[in-house]
């Protein structure tokens, strides 16, 4: 009798585990801020999710631990692992010992170098880059019309980095909304580099008020240097009704200067979302459905309209 | 002391060796910049770099642009007057940047309001008890911080004899590190009122050119200058005739350091934010400021006024570039030619008053 409770209860035990999925998460590093609201994304999507089991690894930035956390999940018989990767040129060698275990594989919110070769039942979860420009500079376009100076507007870019991908990114995007019929009226004053930071994109304001040219709108490739640009604008006695100033990335300085009236335009990119994604796409595959190679979490637009559901 | 002295260690120079001092040679380098801004200026953009050319200020001049070219360059300006006086003594500090980046979270800390705009500060780092405190508290934590990384950079230079491009580089590595680790990488913002007023407007420009007299005053006419000048010159001679060496290096990098720190409580205040990242590079940029003013890395040579007029170069070169909307790509390269440029010219001339002798 007590054999066949304990063989019960063992087979009970082992069908629960056989039921249950487990995923296998590897993050980059667990003290990044952004990584962080993606990571507990995760953990909160799969808590919703009754037999789904997280085993998250934090792979402290290292590429070679990384690679071990992955063999680890791959032997300990996942039933997919989702990779956030530390270097996104080593993500080679993690598809292939997946591929080869037959273990389904997803990269979250860093794009893999082999994007374009990616094996069977591995997909990649983000947020498509090229909307976070698009979305604050088509909103700036609108805003300005409906200020009524679709008769001609000019405006200034404040750059990222230039060696950077989202600078070039978010520059060009702004560069080809005010390219589309709609948005052709706004012509581009000029744009410089302002590295991403605050207190460079103030002086380069204020430089670029000191000549004397009139403008409608500032368009910083981050929400730091927009607000860099505004302060200018202020100290230089330029009232922000006037100015439509937009940004990206949704920060807090950035919320509650739109809130003061401020910022006009700011893009969130949903890294919960993306997290809650991946896991969602991790579990498709695991069930041998197929996916999309690219899967997209759109970019929300904030806008003062919009702003309280993104303050916390 | 006679008026003879500055610049060369308290020697008087022989003044048919040298016809004028070496500000001069910079100063007439700033005026001949500025005349290349304004003839380009003048043929491409139909504008003035420095006048008044579309009549929308009261003087001749374009008041704004003469006010920004000042402003940008402040708050590393003010690095480099420390940075000059260490590099007048034959050493270097390289941590100057990171020092401002750990003290500029560490201060604005100690800075922050408790309601923004009728919420409680989204961006707090302590509880409560550390909310609108009064100003002297984050200013006199920034000197502070500043005081300490500058002790230990002196100590290691002067008492361990590591060298100082070494001790400091430690230094810039570590100090990036507290910066980083101090919030986790996230920014320390919202200030006090108060606090804000510190860098509002022309105060950046008001404290560094109070700070530049102050320092020539020092570096010209007390001891405390003399000794600088003797050590970077011939370190053995100055010890062997009763300068306490070690003691008086720990002293150069202590204010240097807290000048790097008063720049993080003026930046902080000036942006409202404080950033881990913040002040990178800032250590090149104040040496280059002291380099393009005459100041020489082999100790000895060079002067406050030199840095100021350097600064200044700086602050026309940044201006002029936007002023002329050269590409953002183009801009660095001509940076770099210019500091070679001048640094390569400087070496010219003092080979040509040397050969002249």
């Amino acid at each position: 009798m007590k054999k066949f409770i304990l063989a019960a209860g063992l087979t009970a035990l082992l069908s629960t585990t056989a039921m249950a999925q487990q995923i296998g998460v590897s993050v980059a590093r667990f003290d990044d801020n952004g990584l962080t609201v993606m990571r507990n994304g995760m953990t909160d999507h799969a808590a919703t999710l009754p037999g789904v089991e997280l085993q998250m690894e934090d792979a402290t930035d290292d590429v070679a631990k990384q690679l071990d956390q992955i063999n680890n999940f791959i032997a300990s018989g996942v039933d997919a692992i989702i990779v956030n990767a530390v270097d996104t040129n080593a993500t080679e060698a993690m598809s292939q010992a997946a591929a080869s275990a037959g273990v389904p594989l997803v990269y979250v919110n860093r794009q893999p170098v082999n994007m374009d070769t990616l094996p069977e039942g591995q997909a990649f979860v983000a947020s498509n880059e090229i909307e976070s420009g698009t979305l604050a500079a088509f909103r700036m376009c609108q805003d300005l019309r409906a200020q009524g100076k679709s008769g001609g507007a000019r405006a200034y870019m404040l750059m990222g980095q230039l060696s950077n991908q989202a600078a070039v990114q978010r520059s060009k995007d702004f560069e080809d909304v005010i390219g589309m019929d709609m948005c052709n009226f706004i012509t581009l004053i000029d744009k410089q580099t302002a590295e991403w930071s605050r207190d460079k994109a103030q002086d380069l304001m204020t430089n670029w008020i000191s000549s004397g040219e009139p403008f409608d709108a500032v368009f910083g490739n981050n929400d730091e240097m927009a607000i860099g640009a505004i302060q200018a604008m202020k100290a230089a006695g330029i009232s922000m009704d006037d100015v439509v100033v937009g940004g990206v990335d949704a920060t807090a300085d950035a919320l509650v200067s739109m809130k003061a009236g401020d910022m006009d335009v700011t893009v969130f990119q949903d890294l919960a979302g993306q997290g809650a994604g991946s896991i969602n796409t991790a579990l498709k595959l695991a069930k041998g459905e197929t996916v999309d190679k690219q899967v997209f979490i759109p970019f929300k637009l904030v806008t003062p309209e919009t702003l309280d559901a993104f303050m916390q | 002391m006679s008026d003879t002295s500055h610049g060369t260690g308290g020697l008087s120079y022989d003044k048919t060796k040298r016809q004028w001092p070496n500000e001069l040679n910079v100063f007439g380098a700033l005026i001949l910049i500025i005349v290349i801004f304004e003839i380009l200026g003048a043929i491409f953009m139909g504008q003035s770099l420095l006048f008044d050319s579309k009549d929308r200020f009261d003087s001749i001049f374009n008041e704004q642009r003469l006010r920004i070219i000042i402003i940008q360059v402040a708050i590393v300006g003010i690095i480099a007057l420390g940075v000059t006086q260490v590099i007048i003594t034959a050493g270097i500090d390289l941590s100057s940047g990171s020092v401002l980046g750990a003290t500029a979270m560490i201060a604005m800390s100690f800075a922050q309001i408790s309601i923004v705009n009728g919420d409680p500060n989204p961006k707090a780092i302590f509880g409560p008890a550390f909310l609108d405190l009064p100003v002297i508290v984050p200013i006199l934590v920034g000197l502070g911080c500043g005081i300490i990384a500058g002790i230990v950079n002196g100590m290691l230079v002067a008492y361990s004899r590591i060298p100082p491009f070494i001790a400091t580089l430690g230094m810039m590595l570590f100090a990036r590190g507290i910066a980083q680790w101090w919030s986790s990488g996230k920014p320390v913002s919202f200030p006090t009122e108060s606090y804000a007023m510190i860098g509002r407007g022309m105060m950046p420009v008001i404290i560094f050119l109070s700070l530049a007299v102050l320092f020539h005053l020092i570096m010209n006419y007390t001891v405390y200058g003399k000794h600088t000048y003797a050590i970077g010159s011939n370190e053995a001679a100055a010890r062997m005739s009763g300068i306490n060496v070690p003691r008086h290096l720990v002293l150069v990098y202590a204010i240097a350091g807290m000048l790097a720190g008063l720049s993080a409580v003026i930046l902080t205040s000036k942006n409202l934010t404080a950033q881990s990242g913040m002040g990178l590079s800032y250590e090149l940029d104040a040496i280059a400021m002291a380099v393009i003013g005459g100041v020489s890395l082999f100790g000895g040579r060079g002067s406050i006024i030199g840095t100021v007029i350097g600064a200044v170069i700086i602050g026309v070169i940044t201006s002029g570039f936007t002023f002329l909307r050269l590409g953002a790509y183009y801009q660095e390269m001509v940076l770099g030619g210019i500091i070679v440029g001048a640094v390569a010219l400087d070496q010219w001339q003092q080979k040509r008053v040397a050969s002249k002798a």
